[in-house]
C-alpha cells in the first residue's frame, strides 16, 4: 500500500483530487447561495446545498474518477510494472485489489472533504435551520459508496485495457449518464454505476419545490455489495492470467 | 553435479501450436547458463514458465530443488532476480523512487539495495527521472532491481537488446562479475557472439525444442566441420562423388558435408580409385557461429 502512495508522486492525484473538491463544494455552494430563499429561517437551505451536491457529485466525479484510475494504473502498462510486481511475488489482480485501496483511500477523504466543505460553507453562510445530520450523513455515505464502485469499475478497465482513452471515454459517457439520470425512471436508473448518483440524492425539485429526499440506501447497499463479489471474481480471474 | 534449474519434458501449447517441447534443461548452479535460440524459438516462454508466469501445459519446472507453482512461486521469487521482455521503470519516478518501490515490496535491508546500485554502477543516476535514461541505464536499473534481493539464480530475457557495443561489453562484464560471485545467471540472446564470451555452458532453442544444450567444447564436439579435399582436378572429383556424399565445389576444392573419419577414408579411396589425385585431406575450421547455424538451420540469425 505504501508503495501505492509513493507511485502516485508527480502524477498530479493530488491536483486532480483538489480539483473534484474545488467542483463540487464550489458549485453546491454557488447554486444555493444564489437562491433567494437561502439562509432565510424555514428556507430550505441545507436542502438547497444538499440538492446543489446532489447536482454537482454526479457532474465531477465520474471524468475525474475515470482519471484518477487511470493515471494510477497506466504507469503499471508503462514501465512493466505488472511483471514487476509479478516477479515480486505480487499478481496482477493483488495489485489491482492495493490499488483500489490506496486510490479509494484518497476517494473517500475527497468524499467526505466534499461534504463536510459545503456544511460548514452553509454554517458560515448563517443558514438559521438546524443541520439534517443523519441525512447529510447518509448521503455523504451513499456518495462515497457509488464513488468506490465507480472507481473499482475504472480501475479494472484501466487495467484490461492498455489504451487509456477507453477508460476516459467511459468516463465522459458516465458523467453523461450520471446527469440525466434524474429524469430516467429509477428501475433504469439501477442498470448502471453511475445511474446510483441520482439514486442517492438527498434533495431535489418535486415540480417547482424543493424537497429533502431519502436516499435509495438499499440500492446503494447492494450496488456495494455486488460490485465487491464481482471486484473480487475479476480480480481473482487477473490472476490467473498468463504473463 | 547440483543443478539450480531442471525441467522435467517441459511443454507449452497454445491451441494446436507448441511454443515450447519437452524441453530438460539442466542448469547447473553457479554457471553463466546462454539460452540461445533465433527469435519466436521459445526462450522468452521458457524463462516465463521457470519463472511461474505462464503455467506449462505439461511438464515440470524444478528451482533449488523445489517444484515452481502457484504455491511455492512467492518464497522462491525471493530468491530468484529476472528482467523478462523490457526493463522495468516507472518514468514519472527517479532511479531511486523506483528501487525504494522494490525495497518496500521485498522487505529489504538498505545495504542490499546499496549493493545492487553499486554493483550496476548506477549510483551517480539515481536521482533522474527514470523517462530520462538511456536504455543501456534501464537495463542496468532492472537489473540492479533484480539484483536487489540478491539472489542466487539471474533470469535475464536479452539483457543486451538494443544496446550499443559499448552496452554489451558493459553486461558481459557484468554477468561475469556476477558469477564471480557465486550467482546463477540464466541469459537468453539470439545472437550467439553476444553471450558466446561470457557463458559456461550453453542451451540452444530451435522450434520450441532444445537441440543442443553443453558446454562450449561440447558445442563443437557436436557438430563435424566439412571435409575439404585438395585436387588438381576438382569438377571430376565432384563429378566422381555424386550420389555417393554430399559435395560441392568450394574455392579449387572440393567440399564434403556431414561425413566421419570412415566416410572420408573410403571417399579417398574411392577418388583414388578412380584416378584422382589427392594432395590434401583436412576438416574445415568452424566458428562457433557456423556451429549455431548449422545447429539452428540458420534460423533467423
Amino acid at each position: 500500500m505504501a508503495n501505492e502512495f509513493a507511485k502516485m508522486r508527480h502524477l498530479r492525484m493530488g491536483l486532480i483530487a483538489s480539483v473534484m473538491v474545488v467542483i463540487v463544494t464550489g458549485l453546491s455552494v454557488a447554486g444555493a447561495a444564489t437562491s433567494p430563499a437561502f439562509a432565510v429561517p424555514s428556507g430550505r437551505s441545507w436542502e438547497a446545498l444538499l440538492g446543489g451536491m446532489s447536482l454537482a457529485v454526479p457532474l465531477a466525479s465520474p471524468l475525474l474518477l475515470a482519471v484518477l484510475a487511470s493515471r494510477q494504473v497506466d504507469i503499471e502498462h508503462q514501465g512493466n510494472g505488472w511483471l514487476l510486481s509479478q516477479t515480486s511475488g505480487v499478481t496482477p489482480g493483488g495489485l489491482c485489489r492495493i490499488k483500489l485501496l490506496a486510490v479509494g483511500i484518497v476517494v473517500a477523504v475527497v468524499t467526505i472533504l466534499e461534504s463536510v466543505l459545503v456544511l460548514v460553507a452553509g454554517l458560515l453562510l448563517g443558514v438559521p435551520d438546524r443541520v439534517p445530520a443523519g441525512l447529510w450523513a447518509g448521503y455523504t455515505a451513499s456518495v462515497l459508496v457509488a464513488n468506490l464502485v465507480v472507481l473499482a469499475l475504472h480501475v479494472l478497465l484501466s487495467a484490461r485495457i492498455d489504451n487509456q482513452l477507453v477508460g476516459l471515454g467511459i468516463g465522459v459517457l458516465g458523467t453523461i449518464v450520471a446527469v440525466f439520470a434524474t429524469a430516467l425512471p429509477p428501475a433504469m436508473a439501477h442498470l448502471t454505476p453511475w445511474g446510483y448518483y441520482a439514486l442517492v440524492a438527498a434533495a431535489g425539485y418535486q415540480g417547482t419545490q424543493l424537497v429533502a429526499l431519502t436516499p435509495a440506501y438499499g440500492s446503494i447497499a447492494a450496488l456495494g455489495a455486488v460490485a465487491a463479489v464481482l471486484f473480487v471474481i475479476v480480480t481473482g480471474r487477473f490472476d490467473r492470467r498468463e504473463a | 553435479m547440483s543443478y539450480i534449474v531442471a525441467t522435467e519434458q517441459l511443454s507449452k501449447r497454445y491451441g494446436s501450436r507448441t511454443v515450447v517441447d519437452s524441453l530438460n534443461l539442466r542448469i547447473p548452479a553457479g554457471c553463466v547458463y546462454g539460452f540461445l535460440g533465433p527469435n519466436g524459438s521459445g526462450k522468452s516462454t521458457t524463462m516465463k514458465m521457470l519463472l511461474s508466469l505462464v503455467r506449462p501445459s505439461s511438464g515440470e519446472v524444478q528451482v533449488m530443488g523445489q517444484p515452481m507453482n502457484r504455491g511455492t512461486r512467492r518464497r522462491l521469487l525471493g530468491h530468484i532476480g529476472s528482467l523478462i521482455e523490457s526493463p522495468p521503470g516507472y518514468g514519472h519516478l527517479t532511479g531511486r523512487e523506483n528501487i525504494r518501490l522494490v525495497q518496500r515490496l521485498l522487505d529489504l535491508r538498505d545495504e542490499q539495495i546499496d549493493q545492487a546500485v553499486r554493483t550496476v554502477r548506477m549510483q551517480d543516476q539515481l536521482d533522474k527521472k527514470v523517462r530520462d535514461y538511456s536504455l543501456g541505464m534501464k537495463q542496468r536499473l532492472g537489473i540492479a532491481m533484480a539484483l536487489a534481493r540478491q539472489p542466487r539464480l539471474l533470469i535475464l530475457d536479452e539483457p543486451t537488446n538494443g544496446l550499443d557495443p559499448a552496452g554489451i561489453e558493459e553486461i558481459r562484464d557484468l554477468l561475469r562479475r556476477l558469477s564471480d560471485g557465486g550467482v546463477t545467471v540464466m541469459v537468453s540472446s539470439h545472437l550467439l557472439g553476444e553471450i558466446d564470451k561470457t557463458a559456461t555452458v550453453l542451451g540452444i532453442l530451435s522450434g520450441g525444442r532444445l537441440i543442443f544444450q553443453g558446454t562450449r567444447d561440447e558445442l563443437f564436439a557436436a557438430s563435424t566441420p566439412d571435409v575439404l579435399i585438395d585436387t588438381p582436378h576438382p569438377e571430376y572429383a565432384n563429378t566422381q562423388l555424386k550420389g555417393m556424399v554430399a559435395s560441392r565445389l568450394d574455392h579449387g576444392a572440393v567440399r564434403v558435408s556431414g561425413i566421419g573419419d570412415q566416410t572420408t577414408a573410403r571417399v579417398v579411396a574411392h577418388l583414388v580409385g578412380a584416378g584422382v589425385d589427392i594432395y590434401g585431406v583436412r576438416r574445415d575450421e568452424q566458428s562457433l557461429e557456423d556451429v549455431f547455424m548449422d545447429l539452428t538451420g540458420g534460423g533467423g540469425l
